[in-house]
């Protein structure tokens, strides 16, 4: 470029110049612009869309939602919770906040992907709720990064009283199965039983390989692989971690003397999956892989589902009617604040691995619509929200705990007053 | 090219038994080899992108309908719904990073190549050589400690963008400071020359020079950050339903991506190989946009 060139041109330039920050911006925003035209046509399009669907896709989606249902040997109970609460909630109400931040546990996220949004449909109120696990829950509402935690694992005394905000009320969702689930090439449709004991060896190390004598010994008639056993747990901070631990350590010694029960558990081997998903997809694409993961997770990925011998010496498999039972069991012993382990519960029906789920809020909250907005949430969850749990392999909470939650939902206060309002 | 020192010898003497002869042809096929090497070296660089172009959209493309575009992704385990809070929420991000990492970077690469002075020069390159080769998660961390858990408060996706800015910035640095080292001394000069302030010699005249490369570099940056996932895991968090405030959690394409893809859902793999896809056509869009609006700029 020559000096006369720059003469000419220079007035140009500086226009050119400073256009040139907002020029890079501005092609973002012609970009942004063009996506946001998608989500404005949205409201037509719902029913067209899923008709317009691949066929593929089409094919499957009765599938995985039927399947809980169909491979459950036992369904729903047909009676629901007997409770007065339900039918309160029935649309949005005036002055609550119209979105809410949830964080925590995997082991209930497919059931409350479901509830959430089944409920921004009953108030238009948007429950993010991201599955990061038990421990980043409890890490969450202690920051009061979110509005609320999730859980599968109480808090401990230690972490209550580390919470920024006060008091956390554990407030009871449902309840659940975790399952020892495997995968054996050739054992497909093939029920295997598997003890405390043996699960216990497995996960330490100590029997490795599937036709080990203590395995043989309680699956007499099944042809055992003699392949080595891979064992998969969760790499991140789990509730069903804890719940798994807990109960190994309820029936071995030496897993309690060596490992004991925690979220994050210091794992003596086995390969690392995050999430329920995680362990569920890790235990699909290993051959010989035995895992744990809640009941859901096992019935829709079509994996082997052990039976586990409960305390009476039965041998039981993860029914909804064995969680409620191992709830019903262990109802005496609730504490106050409803933090309990309902592993390894007396019954002769009772599923020993069994346990509660829990959402975890503030007793006192500072923002006045949040608060409204979650106790109305809680509120719809533990009542109509039940009516769900069934279908997707969780069992429904017991009248009393729900009375229970109902009180507790009823405590938390903003502004010095409790938030809920009453429907 | 030595060929040609090499092949004077035979006009001058033809036929003559020279040694050089042979050595020259043993030269020749090894330069050819070599040259072949090379030519399947820059084949194979641009093979694996239409490897992975090609494989992304023939796994992805299936997954792709209105409904994918257009719907919020649907409970575990149900079969439809799709992206369109992820496409949003990235937009956004994006848009957002890259007000707050576009004038850093590119201020940044003004002062390095104009106004920067030895050691001062070497210390800031070198830190944001470090920040470049930081792990992402890692800016994600910070982020998360230092404005999530404190100045914000909660998971936000102006966390989110700052955590994106903080990746795009040491990138926005080399590229532009290469380009601007590019422009000619002689048009600095001149501008000085005819009593044009120096900060207006860099606006009027080094600056619209560089346009074309400065906005490459802006683009490569965008790209960058635009397929990061682990800081936005522990700032933005992810959601499912649409989101414009940047105080709350905001969905992203690679954390919806994340999502899908750790599910055991067939349908899920399947909607995140969707979103790859379309991960990959925002960024090429993005990269078409601003090549279009440089067009006709000095290059």
């Amino acid at each position: 470029m020559t000096t006369t060139d720059f003469l000419t041109r220079r007035r140009s330039m500086l226009v050119q110049a400073t256009g040139l920050l907002a020029g890079a911006a501005g092609a973002a925003i012609v970009a942004a612009c063009g996506g946001s035209e998608a989500p404005a046509s949205k409201p037509a399009e719902p029913t067209k869309a899923a008709g317009a669907a691949p066929t593929t896709a089409a094919a499957k989606p009765a599938e995985p939602t039927k399947a809980p249902a169909a491979a459950e040997p036992t369904k729903a109970p047909a009676a629901a919770p007997a409770s007065g609460g339900a039918g309160l909630i029935t649309g949005p109400f005036d002055g609550e906040a119209k979105a809410l931040t949830g964080a925590g546990a995997t082991f209930p996220a497919v059931l409350y992907s479901k509830w959430f949004n089944d409920y921004n449909k009953v108030t238009q109120v948007q429950v993010n709720y991201q599955s990061i696990g038990s421990g980043g829950g409890i890490k969450a509402i202690s920051d009061q990064t979110a509005d609320f935690g999730a859980t599968d694992s109480p808090m401990t005394d230690a972490q209550l009283k580390d919470a920024k905000g006060g008091d956390i009320l554990h407030i009871p969702m449902a309840l659940g199965a975790v399952v020892a689930t495997y995968n054996i090439p050739g054992l497909e449709g093939t029920k295997l039983k598997l003890s405390g004991d043996v699960l216990a060896a497995i996960f330490l190390g100590t029997i490795t390989k599937w036709n080990d004598p203590k395995i043989a010994a309680d699956n007499a008639g099944v042809k055992l692989p003699a392949e080595d056993i891979v064992s998969v747990h969760r790499s991140d901070g789990s509730g069903t971690s804890f719940v798994f631990t807990d109960y190994l350590s309820a029936v071995s010694a030496e897993w309690k003397s060596k490992v004991g029960a925690s979220t994050t558990v210091n794992w003596p081997g086995g390969i690392g999956g995050k999430g329920n998903e995680g362990v569920a997809g890790e235990v699909k694409q290993n051959p010989f892989s035995i895992g744990y993961v809640e009941l859901i997770y096992a019935i829709q990925n079509k994996l082997g589902v052990a039976s586990v011998k409960n305390k009476a010496g039965n041998w039981v498999e993860p029914t909804l009617e064995g969680v409620t039972a191992a709830a019903a069991a262990a109802s005496g012993k609730v504490a106050p604040d409803l933090r309990v382990s309902i592993v390894e519960q007396e019954g002769e029906k009772t599923y020993p691995i069994s346990t509660f789920t829990w959402i975890l809020a503030y007793k006192t909250m500072t923002d006045a619509p949040k608060a409204i907005a979650l106790t109305r949430l809680l509120w719809w969850a533990t009542h109509d929200g039940q009516k769900l749990t069934g279908d997707l392999g969780y069992a429904p909470l017991p009248a009393e705990i729900v009375a229970k939650g109902e009180a507790m939902i009823k405590s938390i206060q903003a502004g010095g007053k409790p938030a809920f309002p009453g429907k | 090219m030595t060929g040609a020192v090499i092949a004077s010898p035979y006009p001058v003497a033809p036929g003559l038994p020279f040694t050089d002869d042979s050595r020259y042809r043993r030269r020749r096929a090894r330069s050819q080899a070599m040259a072949g090497l090379i030519a399947f070296a820059a084949f194979l660089g641009v093979s694996i992108l239409w490897i992975i172009l090609g494989y992304v959209t023939v796994k992805g493309a299936p997954a792709l309908n209105l409904a994918f575009f257009t719907e919020r992704p649907l409970p575990y385990g149900e079969v439809g719904g799709g992206i369109a809070p992820a496409i949003t929420g990235s937009l956004m991000l994006l848009v957002v990073a890259a007000v707050l990492g576009v004038p850093i970077g590119i201020g940044a690469a003004i002062f390095l190549v104009e106004y920067g002075k030895g050691s001062i020069i070497e210390g800031v390159r070198f830190a944001s050589d470090l920040v470049a080769g930081l792990p992402s998660i890692v800016v994600g961390v910070f982020v998360w400690a230092a404005l999530v858990r404190n100045v914000i408060g909660n998971f936000s996706g102006l966390a989110g963008a700052v955590a994106l800015a903080i990746i795009m910035v040491p990138i926005i640095i080399r590229t532009v400071e290469a380009v601007l080292n590019l422009v000619p001394h002689t048009l600095r000069e001149a501008g000085l020359a005819l009593g044009v302030p120096k900060w207006r010699v860099i606006l009027g005249v080094v600056l619209p020079t560089a346009r074309a490369g400065i906005v490459t570099g802006v683009v490569l940056s965008v790209a960058r950050a635009g397929g990061e996932t682990a800081p936005l895991l522990l700032t933005t968090l992810g959601n499912q339903f649409f989101n414009w405030d940047l105080g709350k959690p905001t969905g992203a394409i690679p954390i919806q991506l994340y999502n899908y893809a750790v599910a055991p859902y067939p349908d899920w793999h399947e909607k995140a190989w969707g979103a790859a896809l379309v991960l990959i056509l925002v960024v090429g869009v993005l990269s078409i946009l601003t090549r279009v609006a440089t067009r006709g700029s000095v290059r």
